[in-house]
């Protein structure tokens, strides 16, 4: 039964489900990065940039910014669908706020990419 | 004779001045605001991140920005709107584990989340002035 629901003929239990996934390892970032920053207090721009020099820490910070863009993404989607009710203005700011996560994505896969 | 059609008056009341919401609602709808003051910041904290990890000079440069008073009250104000997220989040999440979900527990809860979130706004604006 709970399978059931999580399978393609339900796709709004899935995304459902993919709110509260992201969420909770948002939040499990949150801790992490605290965590961190109280262990290793960077303080100066060296020690910045070896705080994301380590390939796990980039790839855990880039799961991160992929939650955040799926989580942003549903949450603001339901928004939109609460307050705006012409069908064509809804698909133009959907399409807007689509790019604009896409963007963020990308800018900051580039942004973990370049440190050295 | 005209017989008028019995029709209800409801009392409509949609005056955002008069409205009082319940604290639960007070809280969600803080929660959908912050969500989506959070998705409209997210480029600045990417700007900042990128300038701030592209070399010492820039680096001194985001340090400095940050620095400015009037900077700071921005960044006290985005880091209520994320505790607030956070912890009306961890809320629902509670919710849908049915944790919490009487009307007087949802009550207390959104008690807690909207001092949690000051309380945690308060230390974060001590630790950065």
């Amino acid at each position: 039964m709970l399978i059931e629901l999580l399978t393609k003929k339900y796709p709004g239990m899935r995304q459902w489900l993919a709110q509260r996934l992201s969420a909770v390892y948002l939040a499990l970032y949150t801790f992490l990065l605290v965590t961190m920053l109280l262990i290793k207090q960077p303080a100066d721009f060296t020690q910045w940039q070896a705080f994301f020099a380590p390939w796990w820490w980039r790839l855990l910070t880039l799961l991160m910014f992929i939650s955040l863009a799926m989580h942003a993404w549903l949450g603001v989607r339901d928004v939109l669908k609460d307050y705006i009710f012409n069908v064509t203005l809804r698909g133009y700011l959907q399409l807007l706020v689509d790019v604009v996560l896409i963007i963020d994505l990308v800018w900051v896969s580039t942004i973990l990419w370049n440190i050295n | 004779m005209i017989v008028s059609k019995p029709t209800k008056k409801r009392p409509k009341n949609l005056n955002l001045l008069t409205i009082r919401l319940p604290i639960n609602a007070v809280v969600s709808i803080m929660h959908r605001a912050s969500g989506v003051a959070l998705f409209l910041l997210q480029p600045l904290l990417l700007l900042a991140l990128q300038q701030s990890l592209a070399g010492a000079t820039e680096y001194a440069a985001v340090r400095e920005v940050l620095q400015h008073w009037s900077v700071k009250l921005c960044l006290i104000a985005m880091a209520w709107a994320f505790f607030h997220h956070f912890f009306a989040g961890i809320r629902h999440l509670a919710m849908d584990v049915h944790w919490m979900t009487s009307l007087q527990k949802a009550r207390f809860s959104s008690r807690v989340v909207l001092i949690l979130g000051v309380v945690s706004v308060v230390i974060f604006a001590w630790w950065i002035w």
